[in-house]
C-alpha cells in the first residue's frame, strides 16, 4: 500500500502535467491509512478467581474494555468517580469507552483485593 | 497396675493427637467445603432480613450469592469425581460453630446485631482461609479439587477484607 503510494507520487513527479490528479491520489492514500490506524479496538478483561486478568490493559483514546465474568460469582469494574460496572452478573459483561487520556485504577467493590488498571494513552 | 495404666493413658493421647493431625481425605475436604460455605449461607439469611445497615445488608446478601456460587461448583466438581463428601470432626466443629453463631445472633437486634455478625464474619472468614491455607490445599489429592479451592481462595479474601472495612465503619457510626 505505502510502496504503491509512493510509486504513485514519484511516477507523478515525473508526469509534471498531472500534478493535481497525483496530490489528490496521495492525500487519499494518506487519509485512508489514518482512519485505518484509528480504528477502535475492544479489550477484554477476564474477571475469574477473583482476579481481573491482564491487570493492566493500556489502550488508545477511543478505545474500549468489555469486562467478562467467568467467575463463580458476581464482581464489579470501578474507579470511584470514574467509572462503575455495578454488579456483574456470572457469564454476563460490561462494556465501557474512556473519555479522556490517564491512569485509573480500578477495583471489584465486593471483594477489594480485586485490582486493575486502565492506562488510556 | 499403674504403670500399665499410664502406659494405656499415653497410648490413647498419642493416637487421638494422631487423628487430629492426619490429613482429610478429598471426600472429607469436599464436605468441609459445603459446611463451611452453608454456614456462611445461613448467617446470610438470618442477616439480610435482621441486619438494619444497608451496607451490612448488602454484604450479607453478597455472602449468600458468593457462597452459593463456591457450593454450585464444589457440588458440580464432587459429583463428576464420583466423591461423597464424608462427616468428619473439621465438618461438624465448623456446623456446631455456625448454629451457635445464630443462636446468639438471634437474640440480638439493630446496631448490636450488626456489630456482631461483622465481628463473626470477619473472625470466621479468617478461620475457613486458615484451613485452606494449612489444611485443605495441602492435602487436597485431586488436581482438580485442589485447583477449586485455589480458585476460590482470593474470594475468602476478598470477604474478610470487605468485612473488616465494614466492621471499621460500624466503629465510627
Amino acid at each position: 500500500m505505502i510502496a504503491r503510494t509512493f510509486a504513485m507520487a514519484a511516477d507523478g513527479l515525473r508526469r509534471a502535467a498531472r500534478p493535481r490528479l497525483v496530490q489528490s491520489l496521495v492525500l487519499a492514500s494518506f487519509v485512508g491509512m489514518t482512519v485505518a490506524a484509528a480504528t477502535p479496538v475492544t479489550h477484554t478483561v477476564v474477571m475469574k478467581a477473583t482476579s481481573f486478568a491482564p491487570l493492566t490493559v493500556t489502550l488508545k483514546l477511543g478505545d474500549a474494555v468489555v469486562w467478562r465474568n467467568d467467575d463463580f460469582f458476581p464482581h464489579t469494574a470501578t474507579a470511584p468517580g470514574v467509572f462503575d460496572s455495578k454488579s456483574i452478573a456470572v457469564g454476563a459483561s460490561w462494556k465501557y469507552r474512556p473519555k479522556a487520556v490517564g491512569e485509573y485504577a480500578y477495583i471489584c467493590t465486593f471483594h477489594p483485593n480485586m485490582k486493575g488498571t486502565l492506562k488510556v494513552e | 497396675m499403674n504403670l500399665l495404666r499410664l502406659l494405656f493413658a499415653v497410648t490413647l493421647i498419642a493416637s487421638s493427637a494422631g487423628v487430629a493431625a492426619q490429613a482429610p481425605s478429598d471426600a472429607q475436604i469436599a464436605s468441609i467445603v459445603v459446611v463451611a460455605n452453608q454456614v456462611d449461607i445461613d448467617a446470610g439469611h438470618l442477616a439480610e432480613s435482621r441486619a438494619t445497615d444497608p451496607d451490612v445488608k448488602a454484604f450479607a446478601r453478597q455472602m449468600i450469592t458468593d457462597h452459593t456460587g463456591v457450593n454450585k461448583q464444589a457440588v458440580a466438581l464432587v459429583t463428576k469425581l464420583k466423591v461423597v463428601p464424608a462427616d468428619n470432626p473439621t465438618s461438624q466443629s465448623l456446623k456446631k460453630g455456625g448454629e451457635d453463631n445464630m443462636k446468639s445472633l438471634k437474640l440480638l437486634k439493630g446496631a448490636a446485631f450488626d456489630r456482631a455478625y461483622v465481628d463473626h464474619e470477619v473472625a470466621y472468614h479468617q478461620q475457613v482461609l486458615d484451613a485452606i491455607d494449612k489444611t485443605l490445599i495441602p492435602s487436597a489429592q485431586n488436581a482438580e479439587l485442589k485447583a477449586l479451592l485455589v480458585a476460590v481462595r482470593p474470594a475468602f479474601v476478598g470477604h474478610l477484607e470487605h468485612a473488616k472495612q465494614i466492621q471499621a465503619d460500624l466503629g465510627k457510626k
